[in-house]
C-alpha cells in the first residue's frame, strides 16, 4: 500500500515519462528528495535538467514556473510550506489565474503547484495553516484537496493535463498514512471537479475536506454500529466545486454537517453551505447545517492546544450524534 | 369617552344567512389595534378573518367557538375611544351601535367553554423540510407543538400534527357547494366541443378574450355583465372567484387583478365582492397535465371553457353549452370565435 507522499511521487513519474515538457521545480525537493520526502529518488532517475532545485525564493520560483508553462512547459512547482506561498501570491493570483484571461485565451498557463498545508505537526503559527480559502477565491485557479492516496494519484495526473493553473494542496500528516483503498496501478485520471461519495447513509451527510475525510470515515463506521448511517462526501476538487452528490444526498438523509480543518471564519466549507442554502435541496433540510471547523486564531505551539484548535475525531462523533438525535 | 362596540356576524355573500365562528384571535382584555384579526368565521361559500374596526380592548366574548351565529348578531364586544359606524347589512335597519358606557372598565368575560386553539403570534420556527411538508398539508405552523432544540419545530413534530380544522372544514364547504351547483344542472341537455390551439395567452388574456366573444351574443348571456369565474385550486379547495366584465378591463389591470386574486385564493382569502356574479366558469386544467374534463355547467350559466393540456406547444380549448338555449351551431361558432381572438 503506497502512502500520499509515495503516491504523489509515482504520479508526477507517469507524467516525466509521457511528456517531456514536464519538470519539477522548487526548495530541496532535488538532491534532498523534498522536504517531506516526497520527490524522494527523482533527481537521480530524473537529472538535475528535470528536477531543479531552487534557491529559497518563492516568488522567483513561481514567476519561473508561470514563464516556462506560456512558453509550452508543464512545471510542477512545491511550495515547501502552503504558508510560503504568501510570498508568491502575485505570480499565483495576478499572472497565473489571468494571463489566459488578459491575452483573450491565446496562452495557457499549465502549470501545478504542489505544497504541504495543515496543522499536527508542532511547527505552530507560520507552518500549519489551511489557506485553500486564499486560493478558491482567485477566479482561474483550480484548488484540489486530496484525501488519499489513491486520489491524490489521479488527481495530480489530471491537474497535470489540465492547462489551467492548479494549485494542489496535500496534507502533511496524509504524506505517512496508507490509505484505505490501494493505489491504483497505471496512469488512470480522476477528473477534477467531480466530489466523491466516500461511503452511502441515510441519517447524516457529512462534507469533509482533506484530513477530515479520515477522521469522518472512521466517525461514520463507529456510529454505523449504532444505527447512525452517514454519507460522506469528498469534494476532493474544492474550485470549481462539485455540490450535485451533496443535493442528492440531502433528499435522503435531510441533515448536513461540514468539517474542515481550516478556520471557520471565511473558510471554503462555507461556500458548501452557501450553495445548499440556496439550492433547491434546501426545503428538505429537517435540521439547521452544522460546521465543523477550525478556530479562528493562528495555530498555536503548545500541543494540546494545537489540537484543541481544529475539529478532532471526538468533536465529529459528538456533533453528529446530536445533530441526528435532536433533530427527526 | 369609551364606546362599547359589538363586533357582528358579517354579511359576506347575497345569500348568507348565518354563518359559523370557527375561532378567536383575542381573549378578554387584550389590546387591539384597527386592522387587527379578531375571529375568523366560516359560511358555505368561504371563510374569512374579522378584523377589528378601531383600536380598542376586548370587554367580551359573547359567542362561542363552533357556534352559528345570525348576520349582525354581536360575535364579541369591544371597547373603544373611536366611534365606530356599524356595517350596513342593507336587508334589516341595524342602528349604529355605539353606546356610550359609564363605567369603562373593568368587564367580566362571557364564560368560554371550548376554548379556542392556541395560537401563537410570534414567528414559527421550523427546519424547512416542516414547511414545505406543512404547506402541502395544510398544516397551521402556529398549531403545532415545537419540541426541536429554541422551540423549533421538527420533521417529527409535523408528522405527528393533524390537518388543521378549519382548512378541513372549508374544504369540504368547497366541495359541498360546488357539488350542490352542478347537481342543479345535471339533466339539463348539454354539449362540449374541443379545439386544439397552439396560440400562448395567460389567465387575463384568455379571460378577456372569452368575455369579448360572449359579448358578442347578448341572447345567450341573459345578463348586462358578463362574469367569468375562474377555478383556483389551493389546498383550502376550489376558490371560484368572479372577474366582471374583464373584456372592458386594461389587459395590465387584469393581469394585475388576476394575479393578486390568485395569490390570495391560494390562501384561502377572495374577496368577498368576487364570489357572486358569475355567468361563465373557467377551468384551466393544464396546472395537472390534464387534457380534459367533464365540465358541467353551473346554475344559472350557459357555458363554461375548459384550457386542457395537448403538448408542449398546444392547449386543449373545450367548451360546454347548454343546449336549452343554444344549439350545437352556436357552439361551434363560439368555440370558433374563442380561438381566432386568442
Amino acid at each position: 500500500m503506497l502512502t500520499m507522499a509515495e503516491a504523489v511521487r509515482e504520479a508526477m513519474s507517469i507524467a516525466f515519462d509521457e511528456r517531456p515538457e514536464v519538470f519539477l521545480l522548487g526548495e530541496d525537493v532535488g538532491i534532498y528528495g523534498g522536504a517531506f520526502g516526497v520527490s524522494g529518488d527523482m533527481f537521480h532517475r530524473y537529472g538535475a535538467e528535470r528536477v531543479l532545485d531552487t534557491p529559497i525564493a518563492e516568488l522567483g520560483i513561481v514567476g519561473a514556473a508561470v514563464g516556462a508553462a506560456l512558453s509550452g512547459m508543464r512545471p510542477i512547482v512545491e511550495i515547501q510550506f502552503s504558508d510560503f506561498t504568501a510570498q508568491a501570491m502575485d505570480q499565483i493570483a495576478n499572472q497565473a489565474a489571468k494571463i489566459h484571461f488578459m491575452l483573450g485565451g491565446a496562452l495557457h498557463v499549465p502549470m501545478v503547484l504542489r505544497t504541504p498545508q495543515g496543522s499536527g505537526t508542532g511547527a505552530a503559527a507560520q507552518h500549519s495553516q489551511n489557506l485553500e480559502p486564499w486560493f478558491a477565491s482567485v477566479p482561474g485557479l483550480k484548488v484540489v484537496v486530496p484525501s488519499n492516496p489513491a486520489d491524490a494519484k489521479g488527481l495530480l495526473l489530471a491537474s497535470i493535463d489540465d492547462p489551467n493553473p492548479v494549485i494542489f494542496l496535500e496534507h502533511k500528516l496524509l504524506y505517512k498514512i496508507p490509505g484505505r483503498d490501494p493505489v491504483p496501478e497505471g496512469a488512470t485520471r480522476i477528473p477534477l471537479g467531480v466530489s466523491k461519495v466516500v461511503r452511502e447513509g441515510k441519517d447524516l451527510t457529512i462534507v469533509a475536506t482533506g484530513i477530515m475525510v479520515n477522521k469522518s470515515y472512521e466517525v461514520a463506521e463507529k456510529l454505523a454500529a449504532e444505527g447512525i448511517s452517514i454519507t460522506l462526501i469528498d469534494p476532493r476538487t474544492i474550485s470549481p466545486l462539485d455540490m450535485q452528490p451533496v443535493y442528492e444526498s440531502i433528499e435522503i438523509t435531510g441533515r448536513l454537517m461540514v468539517v474542515q480543518e481550516g478556520p471557520a471564519h471565511a473558510g471554503f466549507i462555507n461556500e458548501v453551505i452557501a450553495q445548499m442554502a440556496g439550492s433547491a435541496s434546501f426545503g428538505s433540510l429537517i435540521a439547521p447545517i452544522k460546521r465543523l471547523a477550525g478556530m479562528n486564531i493562528p495555530i498555536p505551539y503548545a500541543p494540546q492546544l494545537e489540537k484543541a484548535a481544529i475539529p478532532q475525531v471526538e468533536d465529529i462523533e459528538t456533533a453528529a450524534r446530536e445533530i441526528v438525535k435532536n433533530w427527526r | 369617552m369609551s364606546f362599547k362596540y359589538p363586533v357582528v356576524m358579517p354579511k359576506m355573500s347575497m345569500t348568507m344567512e348565518t354563518g359559523e365562528l370557527i375561532n378567536f384571535h383575542v381573549k378578554v382584555g387584550d389590546q387591539v389595534k384597527s386592522g387587527d384579526v379578531l375571529f375568523e368565521v366560516m359560511t358555505d361559500k368561504i371563510d374569512m378573518e374579522v378584523e377589528a374596526p378601531a383600536d380598542g380592548v376586548i370587554a367580551t366574548l359573547v359567542a362561542e367557538p363552533g357556534a352559528v351565529v345570525e348576520i349582525g348578531k354581536p360575535v364579541l364586544i369591544m371597547l373603544t375611544e373611536t366611534e365606530v359606524m356599524a356595517f350596513d347589512f342593507g336587508d334589516d335597519d341595524q342602528p349604529v351601535i355605539a353606546v356610550e358606557v359609564t363605567a369603562p372598565t373593568p368587564v367580566i368575560a362571557a364564560p368560554v367553554s371550548a376554548p379556542a386553539p392556541l395560537i401563537v403570534d410570534t414567528p414559527v420556527k421550523a427546519v424547512p423540510k416542516a414547511r414545505v411538508e406543512a404547506g402541502n398539508r395544510g398544516i397551521d405552523l402556529r398549531t403545532v407543538h415545537p419540541t426541536g432544540p429554541d422551540r423549533t419545530i421538527t420533521m417529527q413534530d409535523v408528522n405527528g400534527a393533524q390537518l388543521d380544522p378549519a382548512i378541513v372544514k372549508r374544504q369540504e364547504a368547497n366541495k359541498a357547494l360546488i357539488a350542490k351547483g352542478i347537481e342543479m344542472t345535471r339533466g339539463i341537455a348539454q354539449a362540449s366541443f374541443s379545439r386544439r390551439v397552439s396560440t400562448s395567452f395567460d389567465h387575463a388574456s384568455f379571460i378577456a378574450a372569452w368575455a369579448k366573444v360572449l359579448r358578442g351574443r347578448p341572447d345567450l348571456a341573459a345578463h348586462e355583465q358578463i362574469g367569468v369565474a375562474l377555478i383556483i385550486e389551493s389546498k383550502y379547495g376550489s376558490a371560484l372567484p368572479v372577474f366582471r366584465d374583464p373584456d372592458q378591463a386594461s389587459l395590465n389591470d387584469l393581469r394585475t387583478l388576476v394575479a393578486s386574486t390568485t395569490d390570495a385564493a391560494k390562501k384561502g382569502k377572495v374577496p368577498v365582492e368576487m364570489l357572486s356574479g358569475a355567468t361563465t366558469t373557467v377551468f384551466d386544467l393544464t396546472t395537472y397535465s390534464m387534457s380534459s374534463a367533464t365540465p358541467l355547467l353551473f346554475p344559472n350559466q350557459v357555458t363554461s371553457v375548459t384550457i386542457g393540456y395537448d403538448s408542449e406547444s398546444t392547449k386543449n380549448i373545450s367548451l360546454t353549452i347548454d343546449l336549452n338555449l343554444c344549439d350545437f351551431y352556436d357552439g361551434a361558432l363560439l368555440l370558433d370565435a374563442l380561438v381566432a381572438s386568442l
